[in-house]
């Protein structure tokens, strides 16, 4: 057993690669090293300009490896006196074993001659030279670059390769890099050379040479200094857990430094000024008293500045960008919102669906049709305003600086031109939610015109034959979906989703798909959208599934039927029901459906009595209660019909000789599953 | 420092590192990339080492002198390395000591920064340079120019002269600094500003642009027809201009946009093709002879 080493230095790895890079390399090298059965534990190291692999625990040879291999049948192998032929002879020289080592073994085509094959372990070292570079130079990166002659290829050129089993060097080429024992300092602190003999001697001697290389440590450093420097004014650092794991990759060297600003620029936004920090400078906010506070936090590769030199430039960058913003928000302020509407028939929104201004226009009348259709015609003046407006800020030098800002910049304009409040905000949220944790649009007029936006952009590029496609999804179109799914559940509105659709394709006009199928496309990506939602809150998926395959239009409709399911499945066992309807599925499947109604005339049967009866009677109330979404009452009658149900199945056989009676049958059953359905496809429910 | 001991220092440093100082390109172009001493000599096979300021035009950053910040006509500093060296990130941050930057007490950090032209057809991976927090530099490994893989690969780096020259000096707006000692850029320059920027956005006749669009563009074909590869790609730049002044003026409308960079590509593609060509005719004449081939360069500690 020995500990591994493993360190390739290149240029500078973006910092977004990193993540996933590590976690290649270490998947990559755990299955090569459990495949070359070499075992150990391994882990994984990285910095800006590194990627390590350390290892304990591993084999300084392989184990041998131990394989059976048939040969002739014993009754051509061995003659008549028992002494081995030539065939096996010949068999045992193929494979290097001796002919008395061979033995019969009776395998279900008979007695064979079988020889036992072991292929020596290599020693590690050996084994590891090999392995090792394939490993690097098959990882995957969004980006690659070619260097040097044009030949070598992978995320930035590589410059050293330090390879150690056991202390010795694995000898390897890599990109044309000889490995060794050798690696460098920081870039700019302490560039030297480092001779290494293992992996603890390596840490050390990384440490001394300002490099950290364990992720963890740069991340807990910068977490720990943020706090220190903001404390120091009283202030904590702003919360963002995903900035400071990209600082973690971004240096070498973990520091981090306080700059101020004019508090004068307090006066602008908020959201411009942390975009501005956050988005442009990497640089983490300080808050105190819940208030922006003005200072900043600063990311830097370094030991420490102990002269403020690094703090007085990242001082200057931010006034440099803060005055900038401050000249976009006054000069954009010359010009109101509404008279910027022209320039937006500048503006592609996409080649075949025409400009912004044409996408303004569809929403607008997208708007108006949602709104009757949800019941919020009352809202109309606002909605009108909102619509119009909503993709005006696009032709701003703002979210030209800004573009994460779209949509919040168009709202702080609305608010400063003075349009109404329930307007601005709805320019201000409508692409929102952003992402899982986002919250959907505050206003219901800034739900209808978020709404109509994504409706009309998937409709579109759906009616284009640009739906997105395996994991390639260039207009982000799953997530608008999401958007539509979250707001419609969060808003409880109920809305017939496909006749929308329809809407907002009719809006469109002469899509080169086909209408039908164009919306039948468009259910089952909404429905999967809804589907991933609702397990994601942490429902069933067999539940889920249960209501996603009856008829679901109205998506807040289908959740508060999930809902209902799963409250009811934990205090009532569903699997006697999902039985019985699993049995109706089956039976109607075959039976043709003759249009018979329900006579209880034509019963013959008590159970079927009984069951019609309890049906009968149940089916007035599950009508009244289906029609106002009690679900769960409505779902306790039906779990009720079981036992008439179990009993029907039992001792009445629906598919009598007499067709009236068959008939009649069906139809109870018929009638019983399409009142069922209304809530649920039970069958779909798995014990 | 003002900006011309900054452009003195840059070309002392890069001159010393083996690098010919070639002079700004006489044609408007966005970019010193587009200067063939870039554009044009990165492809092929042919070794190839230059600095040079190139003035560069922007219409649609146009700010009529009133942006601290932002400038219709600017200066960049161009340095290209080809094939790039393996210490070339050691040779750029000699060239920020040489303007007394010592990297120690400073952060210097090199931030993924990829560089595409559509219109060049043109690719390169690299970072911005990040000083305090300042990006004073882009460095870019071109990967392909005008639709062409090069091989082997140089190395760009592009100082924005204004932008450092500002930085170090800590002023606030770009018309303070000195350009030369007792005269500063803003007495040289901002009436500049002003006048070019109305021109962009005000008067500039896009009728007329839009012609000279036009006809330029098929100047440049006839130049290729006849062989005249750098007469084709002067041209071509003159188109990419035109389309900046119609872009700044909003006559290019959204669905124009894609169809004339495409066209401006075709014509870069055809450049570069051509010129690839004859160099090939005339037998890559840069190459090194086969007696002196120099010594590869050693893999450095980068």
């Amino acid at each position: 057993m020995a500990e591994f080493l493993f360190e390739i230095l290149a240029e500078e790895i973006p910092a977004g690669v990193l993540p996933a890079a590590r976690e290649e390399l270490l998947a990559r090298a755990t299955a090569a090293f459990a495949e070359a059965r070499l075992g150990g534990t391994l882990a994984v190291h990285s910095t800006s300009r590194r990627l390590a692999l350390v290892g304990e625990d591993v084999a300084d040879h392989q184990r041998d490896a131990e394989a059976e291999v048939t040969g002739p049948p014993a009754s051509i192998g061995y003659d008549a006196d028992g002494n081995p032929t030539k065939a096996a002879t010949g068999f045992a020289k193929a494979h290097g074993v001796a002919v008395e080592d061979l033995r019969v073994a009776s395998l279900p085509k008979g007695a064979y001659l079988v020889a036992r094959k072991v292929t020596p372990g290599r020693p590690a070292n050996e084994v590891l030279g090999e392995i090792l570079p394939p490993l690097v130079e098959k990882m995957t990166f969004p980006r690659m670059m070619r260097w040097g002659d044009g030949t070598p290829q992978w995320i930035r050129p590589v410059h050293s390769v330090l390879a150690l089993f056991d202390g010795l060097v694995i000898p390897m080429t890599l990109f044309g890099v000889e490995s060794g024992r050798t690696t460098y300092g920081h870039r700019t602190l302490a560039p030297g050379r480092i001779v290494t003999m293992g992996v603890s001697d390596w840490l050390q001697k990384l440490r001394a040479a300002h490099v950290e290389p364990d992720l963890a440590v740069r991340r807990a450093r910068f977490e720990e200094l943020s706090r220190a420097l903001a404390a120091e004014v009283g202030g904590e650092p702003a919360d963002d857990a995903a900035l400071l794991d990209t600082w973690a990759h971004l240096v070498e060297s973990p520091c981090v430094v306080r700059g101020s600003f004019d508090p004068a620029f307090l006066e602008l936004p908020e959201e411009i000024l942390v975009t501005s920090m956050r988005e442009h400078q990497k640089m983490l906010p300080v808050r105190a008293g819940g208030q922006l506070a003005p200072h900043f936090l600063a990311v830097c590769d370094q030991a420490g500045d102990p002269k403020g030199l690094i703090a007085r430039g990242n001082e200057w960058v931010t006034a440099a960008r803060f005055s900038d913003a401050r000249f976009f928000w006054d000069d954009d302020g010359k010009t109101r919102l509404e008279d910027r509407l022209p320039r937006l028939g500048n503006l592609q929104f996409q080649e075949a669906l025409g400009d912004y201004l044409k996408k303004t226009g569809r929403i607008q009348d997208l708007t108006e049709k949602l709104a009757a259709r949800l019941g919020l015609s009352h809202l109309d003046g606002m909605l009108v305003r909102a619509a119009k407006l909503v993709k005006a800020d696009l032709v701003t030098d703002m979210v030209r600086e800004f573009p994460d800002l779209q949509g919040v910049v168009g709202g702080l304009y609305a608010r400063r031109d003075g349009e109404r409040e329930e307007v601005w905000q709805a320019l201000y949220d409508h692409y929102r939610p952003a992402s899982a944790d986002d919250g959907v649009p505050r206003g219901d007029v800034g739900g209808a015109v978020a709404l109509a936006d994504r409706l009309d952009t998937i409709t579109g590029l759906f009616g284009l034959g640009l739906a997105p496609t395996g994991s390639r999804d260039p207009y982000a179109l799953r997530r608008a979906a999401l958007g539509v799914v979250r707001i419609l559940l969060d808003k409880k509105w109920r809305l017939d989703l496909p006749a929308a659709c329809a809407d907002a394709a009719a809006l469109h006009g002469g899509l080169p798909r086909a209408k039908d199928e164009l919306l039948e496309e468009l259910s089952a990506f909404f429905l999967e959208r809804l589907r991933f939602l609702l397990e994601s809150k942490g429902h069933a998926p067999d539940t889920v599934a249960a209501v996603l395959t009856t008829a679901c239009p109205d998506f807040a409709d289908a959740a508060e039927r999930v809902e209902a399911v799963e409250a009811l499945r934990k205090e009532q066992d569903f699997a006697p029901l999902a039985t019985a309807f699993k049995r109706m599925q089956n039976i109607l499947e075959k039976a043709p459906d003759e249009g018979a109604e329900l006579d209880p005339a034509k019963m013959t049967d008590d159970a079927e009595r009984a069951l019609a009866l309890d049906y009968l009677q149940a089916r007035g109330m599950l009508d009244d209660l289906v029609a106002n979404r009690r679900y769960r009452d409505a779902l306790s009658i039906m779990a009720s019909l079981g036992p008439s149900l179990d009993l029907f199945f039992t001792e009445v056989l629906v598919m009598a000789e007499d067709p009236e009676v068959r008939a009649n049958r069906i139809a109870l059953l018929r009638s019983i599953r399409d009142q069922f359905v209304r809530v649920a496809r039970f069958s779909e429910i798995r014990g | 420092m003002d900006l011309q001991t900054l452009i003195l220092k840059l070309s002392t440093h890069w001159a010393s590192k083996g690098c010919l100082l070639e002079q700004p390109w006489d044609v408007e172009v966005g970019a010193g990339t587009m200067h063939p001493a870039t554009f044009l000599r990165v492809l092929g096979p042919e070794p190839w080492r230059a600095a040079y300021v190139q003035p560069s035009r922007r219409p649609a950053d146009g700010r009529y002198g009133a942006n601290p910040f932002r400038l219709v006509k600017h200066l960049q500093y161009q340095v290209v390395l080809k094939p790039a060296p393996a210490d070339v990130q050691d040779l750029y941050i000699e060239s920020l000591v040489a303007l007394g930057i010592d990297p120690k007490e400073h952060d210097l950090r090199f931030e993924e920064d990829n560089w595409e032209s559509p219109t060049l057809g043109a690719w390169g991976v690299g970072w911005q340079v990040l000083l305090d927090g300042m990006e004073i530099t882009q460095f870019t490994y071109f990967q392909q120019a005008g639709g062409i893989d090069l091989a082997p690969i140089t190395a760009e780096i592009t100082y924005g002269l204004e932008r450092i020259t500002m930085f170090l000096a800590k002023r606030e707006s770009v018309y303070d600094i000195e350009w030369a000692p007792g005269i500063t850029y803003g007495e040289v320059r901002r009436q500049d500003e002003y006048e070019v920027s109305k021109y962009g956005f005000e008067v500039a006749d896009t009728a007329l642009w839009q012609t000279l669009f036009e006809r330029f563009e098929a100047e440049a074909a006839r130049c290729l027809d006849a062989g005249l590869v750098l007469p084709a790609y002067d041209l071509a730049l003159k188109c990419s201009h035109a389309f900046n002044i119609l872009d700044a003026r909003g006559a290019v409308s959204a669905t124009d946009r894609v169809g004339v960079i495409r066209r401006v590509r075709e014509l870069a593609v055809g450049c570069a093709n051509a010129y690839v060509a004859s160099r090939e005719a005339q037998g890559f004449p840069l190459l090194p002879k086969p007696a002196s081939e120099p010594a590869r360069d050693e893999a450095g500690n980068g």
